[in-house]
């Protein structure tokens, strides 16, 4: 890391520091007991942070991987394709372990990534715009699917459950799952060179000496996993892998291994914030934190939009 | 040319047969949610989107045609068998099938409330879909209604009867009971309902306090943490699993609860969590048969302790 971004990401640490303190003190119950603070505040901050950096990392990757900055799993099919997965596997085996459905999904939303890329290779064609309404149609028609056998089979209320991230029931020891998010997130660092230079284009990667074909697959198995494991587990969270990389790409560049522990960093602290408004604006109640950040996730991607096309101008 | 006196009287006489040859000749008027329906005579064919009416129905022993598809509560599935003709689903009837049906009379209520316009074109169609600001009463009056309709009034009142003894010997002792809190479990979360809401029955008819006062009257309920049942800690837990009540097995709401911070509430440390019969108060709530499931359910929860 250099000099001027190790100036960036430290500030960011403390920031994330603090917002992890308020996340420790927000809440019903009387925080002073260390029941509560062990039992709810600190699985509920983990989480919030495991699953805030996985998911702004997943976007990052798509995002080199597509060669596109407006995709991110909720915009390639691959969210929707993990939730039919969940669904499939909750039909067909209701009992089995939840790391057993986090596993179907995962194959699902691989599936439903590598259609997309697929689907990307044949358009010879790509205007900026095109690539995530491309991804948004796919996600559309698995998402259609799902639904009609939510439908059939009176499941409709729970695929709700999966699509609407909300960390309002996380305990200690219904979380911890979340902790793989964190190791494919050290895993992506790792091959943060290879996924950058698979970012440059196949032809570009291939005379680099890259291969191409493997970089792609592993990123995207890192995409699909850590997408399936938020779903599993808290349910999906929309924008923040859109927002969070187009953030800190105006500061970081493109370069993975650099900007990733900002990535991973600004996406906790986003999550976060967004979690504790939602304690905070109906309290004692609860708002899904996939819902605010539906509403903040947007308004920053407005932005972002508004800002890049007053800049080509 | 007879008098106007001896017209009045032959017409006075004419209504009075008119109402003495009983129902099947006479119009009758029904009232409802959405005013008035008047129907030729008894109905025979009768398709029913609504399972509390199916309950009640059911147990005053009057034939249905035609049911719509989907979960039933456990004294209800004989209506899944065949013989029964399937009509849609609750929320979307089958409107082909019951064109070609050409039933007698539709009842629609609750979930297919909002479908009685469409089906009020194809047959005399009534909505007994319950009222949330008075749960209890609106729901006597529906089964009255059907009871009425069917002639089956004097067995009706009878069943009425029991059903509001034991809800006052409940109310009695709810009151010194504590207080209760409402919640209802679905794929892992949880939303708490209040006073008013479409569970309001515990804290209105029932009468138990509630243990958070500003539950608002959301039909979803308000989302809730485990904290906040720690918080409010209430004497008594009234848990719904929405999930078993659709057949559905996802997280049961037994082992949902069964955590350190509920652990630590009243309720379960005096064994006060009680997991309601989700057929009765979910699925055909309001019915004839449910009403009663519920009273004996509340009233020996209640009955081990005084």
């Amino acid at each position: 890391m250099t000099l001027p971004l190790l100036q960036r990401f430290l500030p960011a640490c403390l920031v994330l520091l603090v917002l992890a303190a308020a996340s420790l003190l927000v809440g019903v119950g009387d925080a002073g007991g260390s029941e509560i603070l062990l039992a709810s505040r600190v699985p509920r901050t983990l989480a919030l942070i495991l699953a805030g950096a996985g998911m702004a990392v997943a976007g990052v990757i798509m995002q080199l991987v597509a060669q596109n900055r407006f995709v991110e799993p909720s915009t390639a099919g691959t969210a929707e394709a993990a939730t039919l997965g969940m669904l499939l596997v909750t039909l067909l085996a209701p009992d089995a372990p939840v790391a057993v459905k986090m596993l179907a999904a995962t194959a699902t939303a691989l599936a439903g990534t590598a259609l997309f890329l697929r689907v990307l290779r044949a358009m010879p064609l790509r205007a900026r715009l095109t690539v995530p309404l491309v991804g948004i149609m796919l996600g559309g028609v698995v998402g259609a699917a799902s639904t009609l056998i939510a439908y059939r089979t009176d499941m409709l209320q729970f695929l709700g459950t999966w699509q609407a991230g909300d960390f309002s029931t996380v305990l200690r020891g219904r979380y911890e799952l979340l902790w793989l998010a964190a190791i494919l997130t050290l895993v992506a660092y790792a091959l943060a060179d290879r996924i950058t230079i698979a970012g440059l284009g196949r032809d570009a990667a291939i005379n680099l000496g890259l291969d191409h074909r493997r970089v792609v697959a592993g990123a995207i198995a890192i995409v699909a996993m850590i997408t399936a494991v938020t779903i599993a587990t808290v349910g999906a969270i929309p924008f923040l892998g859109l927002v969070v990389p187009n953030l800190v790409a105006t500061v970081a560049g493109d370069n993975l291994r650099r900007s990733l522990p900002l990535v991973a960093v600004s996406g906790a602290g986003l999550l976060l914030v967004c979690d504790v408004l939602g304690r905070v604006i109906r309290y004692p109640y609860e708002i899904p934190v996939g819902t605010v950040m539906g509403v903040v996730g947007s308004a920053l991607f407005l932005v972002l939009l508004l800002r890049r096309d007053a800049r080509h101008a | 040319m007879p008098s106007l006196k001896t017209i009045r009287c032959r017409i006075a006489a004419l209504l009075l047969t008119l109402l003495c040859t009983g129902p099947a000749a006479a119009e009758i008027p029904v009232q409802h949610t959405r005013g008035q329906t008047i129907l030729p005579a008894t109905p025979k064919k009768v398709v029913v989107f609504d399972l509390a009416a199916l309950d009640t129905l059911d147990a005053l022993g009057i034939p249905v045609f035609g049911v719509p598809a989907g979960a039933k509560p456990q004294s209800l599935v004989q209506y899944n068998e065949p013989r029964f003709r399937r009509m849609g689903t609750l929320w979307e009837p089958d409107y082909e099938a019951i064109d070609a049906a050409e039933p007698d009379l539709i009842v629609v209520g609750g979930r297919s409330g909002p479908r009685y316009e469409a089906l009020a074109k194809m047959a005399p169609t009534i909505d007994l879909s319950g009222d949330d600001a008075d749960p209890l009463g609106s729901e006597l009056r529906n089964i009255r209604t059907l009871a009425r309709l069917f002639g089956k009034e004097a067995e009706a009142e009878a069943r009425i009867a029991r059903i509001q003894a034991g809800i006052a010997s409940i109310h009695e002792k709810a009151g010194q009971a504590g207080t209760a809190l409402f919640v209802l479990s679905t794929g892992g979360r949880l939303s708490a309902f209040g006073p008013g809401s479409r569970f309001g029955l515990v804290h209105g008819a029932l009468g138990f306090r509630p243990a958070s006062t500003d539950l608002g009257a959301g039909i979803h309920g308000q989302p809730i943490s485990f904290e906040f049942i720690a918080k409010t800690d209430p004497d008594w837990l009234f848990v719904l699993d929405r999930d078993a009540a659709i057949g559905v097995r996802g997280q049961p709401a037994r082992q949902l609860l069964d955590n350190e911070l509920v652990r630590q509430t009243k309720a379960w440390r005096k064994g006060q969590v009680v997991y309601v019969e989700a057929g009765s108060w979910y699925l055909a709530a309001g019915g004839l048969r449910a009403l009663q499931a519920t009273v004996d359910q509340i009233a020996a929860a209640l009955g081990g302790r005084r």
